[in-house]
């Protein structure tokens, strides 16, 4: 995980309890899935929670692109907390702005106005990652 | 939640990084939603360190049953960190012998019936942790936890509640100070023209909010902001 080309960690706050943390959880597989050349990187948040040294090693050293469902803020407070380095913060809050009334699913499964929500999450991330490596953002 | 009700907290790692954590994830919400509903609540890992001392006695209030995708544990490891023991530890890679952990896909996007079995294997053994507890309840959960948990959706989150009236009667809107903090974060002005549509804006995504009862909605949320804003003053 740690290599060269593994160069921006996307970490979503993965929450259980609404659809948003799913949204930010599959907007985050995505866009992996997506990122050519290895460019992005995902690792688990609860890591963070539990003080891994390796995890925090590798937000201290790699640009990070948080993404949060609810106003807690976890994926981006944590990663703070481990002295990570945040480069960008998106809320699906701000993504679902753009999908009024939209009914995106449950904290189980997306419906297909969810999943719409999911690939424009993806598509704001890869821009993101796109701005910091070509920004020279990137070490 | 009535203090003599006995729930049992559920914590799942929800890993994004191996396929295992979709399944925890995925089969604690089978447990929640289909298997034992009413009996069991769940809160987002993350929240024990994010979050303030209400979700952090989430574990010292509720038996708690974690579910972890590898062993690194998380889910445990951090549950019983932050927050305390644990009533049972079940960890995916230990329940599921290798080759019948689904399909090896993080997202569930394109799960299979593969994926489905591993899902339902492991949330038959989280209900049958759920029951053993019951059966033998240390105590009711009566702490801050219990209390805060009254966002009515059975996540078991303990997101500050507030209240608006709206054409008479009296709505419940879970995390309605956190979106008016969010509101003044952004700068909105209460006297602002379309500060009572940027309230409903925000307020519409985490709760419905009926075409016909929009405007009554935007007033109760303004008078809701004028006076959030106002106790921040004083």
């Amino acid at each position: 995980m740690d290599s060269v080309a593994n160069r921006v960690l996307l970490i979503p706050c993965s929450g259980i309890g609404k659809v948003h943390g799913l949204i930010a959880r599959e907007g985050v597989l995505r866009a992996v899935e997506q990122a050519f050349g290895g460019e992005v990187q995902t690792m688990c948040l609860p890591l963070l929670v539990v003080g891994d040294e390796e995890a925090r090693r590798l937000v201290a050293q790699h640009p990070v692109i948080t993404v949060d469902g609810c106003p807690k803020l976890c994926a981006y407070k944590n990663t703070e907390l481990a002295g990570g380095k945040i480069a960008r913060s998106l809320r699906v809050l701000d993504v679902l702005k753009e999908h009024k009334g939209a009914q995106p699913g449950t904290a189980t499964t997306l419906s297909d106005e969810g999943w719409k929500v999911v690939d424009a999450l993806s598509s704001e991330l890869m821009g993101e990652v796109q701005a910091l490596t070509g920004s020279g953002e990137v070490a | 939640m009535a203090e003599t009700e006995l729930k049992v907290g559920i914590i799942s790692c929800s890993g994004e990084d191996v396929p295992e954590g979709t399944i925890s994830r995925l089969a604690t919400r089978r447990v929640l939603e289909l298997l034992r509903p009413g009996q069991t609540v769940t809160l987002c890992l993350p929240l024990f360190l994010a979050g303030g001392e209400g979700e952090r006695a989430f574990a010292r209030d509720f038996p708690t049953i974690t579910v972890d995708g590898c062993s690194k544990q998380c889910a445990r490891r951090g549950t019983e960190m932050h927050s305390g023991p644990v009533s049972a530890a079940l960890v995916i890679t230990e329940l599921l012998p290798e080759g019948h952990r689904g399909s090896g896909r993080v997202s569930t996007r394109a799960t299979d019936g593969s994926d489905e079995a591993a899902v339902q294997e492991v949330a038959r053994v989280i209900a049958e942790q759920v029951d053993a507890i019951l059966a033998s309840p240390p105590h009711p959960p009566t702490g801050e936890s219990a209390a805060a948990s009254s966002c009515g959706c059975g996540c078991g989150t303990s997101l500050p509640v507030g209240a608006i009236e709206v054409g008479g009667q009296s709505v419940t809107i879970p995390g309605l100070p956190l979106m008016l903090q969010q509101c003044a974060q952004e700068g909105v002005m209460a006297e602002a023209a379309d500060a009572a549509e940027r309230l409903v804006q925000v307020v519409g995504i985490y709760h419905p909010i009926p075409d016909h009862e929009r405007s009554g909605y935007a007033r109760a949320l303004l008078a809701a902001y004028r006076d959030f804003l106002e106790s921040r003053r004083t």
